[in-house]
């Protein structure tokens, strides 16, 4: 029983992520996947395991990947960082295992393993500070994209599954980590300009309550994000689920966004992948 | 995943029970670099021979103990490993107490005590036992090159390590001035109740959550603010809010620059704020912050587009 409150097994999570594989993983094949695991269910405590557990089955693929940043490695390599040796899911049975895991999150970083250099998409986390709700979130989304629309930028949104949003412009050119953070704080310093009570890039808590903090920094080499059509820890199976404009544009009307397994096994009957673009999509940052 | 410290075997009376030892704490201060203050450079210390002033090769770095002023005594590695604990692989118990018995000035640093799979029947069994006497194990123990007194205690079914402090290692408060003078202070009656009074109107139960390190949220803070400072005084300058396409490129191109500038200060040459902010983001939630976050909530408009839209 990984979700207690509502009954949901592990053999409902596996359920899920097998059937949820075919639109999932064009999205984390080929990167360095961070697992977050909740042996317990989520009510009990969860690690975030970089290194690919040694007991993997001989068919799930390892990638080098950035080294955690622990104080530990810090001191022993200064400011290099050690190679750490992540799981890649490139087939839906590596999904299966890793719930089986109870790797109920999985954490993908924005490049892919074969060039860690080069990030293909930029990602702009929207995270409300209580009491603002994704509501506020989906504002400030909508007018994010209007500015990006601007730049003839095509943009895509996701729920983060959590409390915020995720709004992501995919590259796939060359760029680099540094090119897109800047971008990304540049688009939150304009946001916050135009919005300096409902928006903040600082990461401080103090400096977020009721405001939406545009979270840049995920840009850098060793930060990952929650996947598209990952499971959240939540006590209910919701999930990181990929969503239209126009319900971006009603949940900013106030209706709230939040899918479950259940709900995004449906939307993929019905919608497909509405993230489907971004894992080919060509644009390069106008700055 | 938290890593094992140290890995061995519990050894009490015939019984050994293979273990391994995990922090049970992290503390969180923050660190600062030393910088050179003309041009944000990383400070280096160098080791120089005190007479001569030259730097001194690590290889002819020996220790030495002073034995009265400038005669030095010199001691090699070998030495100290030759005295040195041998490298024992065990948690030895050697008698158990009451817990009311060890003050709380005795504990060092504390870890978690994981059975290894073959051993969970018996540490468990060690573990209750314990929890049903009500006394903690003395033990010692051999960590990195140090012999410790260690105290080990049940808590929820697991076991708990502390290290603990020599007797020769506690300040006697005798030698501490200003103690002895309290013997001479009368306090009456009244005031003992008033007192008294005062500490019930304050008690409650130990709820740690409700702390937290104020002054090191408070410099985070300060070091997120001084991170962005340059961009703030950047974009008023030259950014504008008109949104049309070209003021936007303007915009952006003068924000995603000030954004650069920001970065490539920053001494780690990284997204400025990635490292600093991680312990804010596990930082407890204040609830007193929550009148002030409804405040700021109600000032935000409700729907607002970019005049672009």
């Amino acid at each position: 029983m990984l979700y207690p409150d509502v009954h949901f097994t592990k053999g409902e999570v596996i359920n899920y992520y097998s059937r949820v594989a075919a639109v999932m993983l064009p999205h984390i094949s080929g990167r360095c996947m961070t697992l977050r695991r909740w042996p317990n269910g989520v009510d009990g405590a969860s690690f975030f395991e970089k290194r690919c557990p040694k007991h993997r089955p001989a068919w799930v693929p390892v990638a080098v990947g950035p080294g955690n940043e622990s104080s530990r490695s810090r001191q022993r390599t200064n400011d290099d960082d050690s190679p750490i040796e992540y799981c890649r899911i490139e087939e839906p049975a590596s999904l299966v295992w890793t719930a089986n895991l109870a790797a109920l999150e999985l954490h993908a970083p924005m490049a892919r393993a074969e060039d860690l250099a080069t990030p293909t998409l930029v990602v702009f986390d929207l995270d409300p500070g209580d009491p603002a709700t994704i509501i506020e979130c989906c504002q400030r989304a909508l007018e994010m994209k209007s500015m990006l629309d601007a730049l003839d930028l095509a943009a895509f949104a996701k729920t983060s599954g959590s409390k915020g949003l995720q709004v992501y412009v995919p590259l796939n050119t060359p760029t680099t980590h540094d090119a897109c953070s800047d971008f990304a704080l540049g688009m939150g310093h304009l946001l916050m300009k135009q919005n300096p009570d409902a928006v903040t890039v600082t990461m401080t808590k103090a400096a977020r309550p009721g405001k939406v903090f545009v979270d840049w920094s995920q840009n850098s080499r060793h930060k990952t994000t929650i996947a598209p059509y990952s499971l959240r820890a939540k006590p209910t199976p919701t999930v990181s689920t990929p969503v239209s404009w126009d319900e971006v544009a009603d949940c900013a009307g106030g209706e709230y966004l939040s899918f479950t397994a259940s709900d995004v096994l449906e939307r993929i009957d019905a919608l497909g992948d509405l993230f489907a673009p971004t894992a080919h999509l060509q644009q390069e940052l106008p700055v | 995943m938290p890593r094992a410290i140290w890995s061995g075997a519990i050894s009490f009376g015939l019984v050994s029970i293979p273990v391994k030892m995990y922090p049970a704490v992290s503390p969180k201060a923050v660190r600062f670099n030393q910088l050179d203050g003309r041009d944000n450079q990383r400070v280096k210390q160098k080791r120089v021979n005190a007479s001569t002033g030259e730097e001194v090769p690590y290889d002819d770095i020996v220790k030495g103990y002073e034995i009265m002023k400038d005669t030095y005594v010199v001691i090699t590695d070998d030495d100290l490993k030759s005295l040195a604990p041998k490298a024992s692989r065990s948690i030895d118990i050697v008698e158990f107490v009451e817990e009311d018995e060890i003050d709380p000035v005795f504990y060092q640093a504390s870890y978690y005590l994981v059975p290894d799979e073959l051993a969970r029947k018996s540490y468990a069994l060690l573990t209750e036992a314990m929890a049903e006497d009500g006394r903690v194990a003395l033990a010692r123990v051999v960590m990195r090159t140090k012999e410790y007194l260690a105290a080990i205690r049940p808590t929820d079914g697991k076991l708990m390590m502390n290290t603990m402090m020599y007797s020769d290692e506690v300040v006697d408060a005798d030698g501490i001035p200003g103690f002895e003078e309290l013997d001479d202070v009368k306090v009456t009656e009244a005031e003992r109740l008033m007192a008294k009074t005062l500490i019930e109107s304050l008690a409650g139960g130990f709820n740690p959550d409700k702390y937290e390190d104020s002054f090191r949220n408070e410099v985070l803070d300060l070091i997120e603010r001084k991170s962005k400072g340059e961009l703030a005084t950047a974009e008023v300058h030259d950014a504008d809010t008109d949104t049309n396409v070209v003021d936007l490129m303007a915009a952006l191109e003068a924000s995603v620059a000030a954004a650069k500038k920001a970065r490539s200060g920053h001494p780690t040459g990284d997204a400025s704020g990635a490292t600093p902010a991680k312990p804010a983001k596990k930082a407890a939630k204040k609830p007193a912050k929550k009148a002030a976050a409804k405040k700021a909530a109600k000032k935000a408009p409700a729907k607002k587009r970019a005049k672009s839209a």
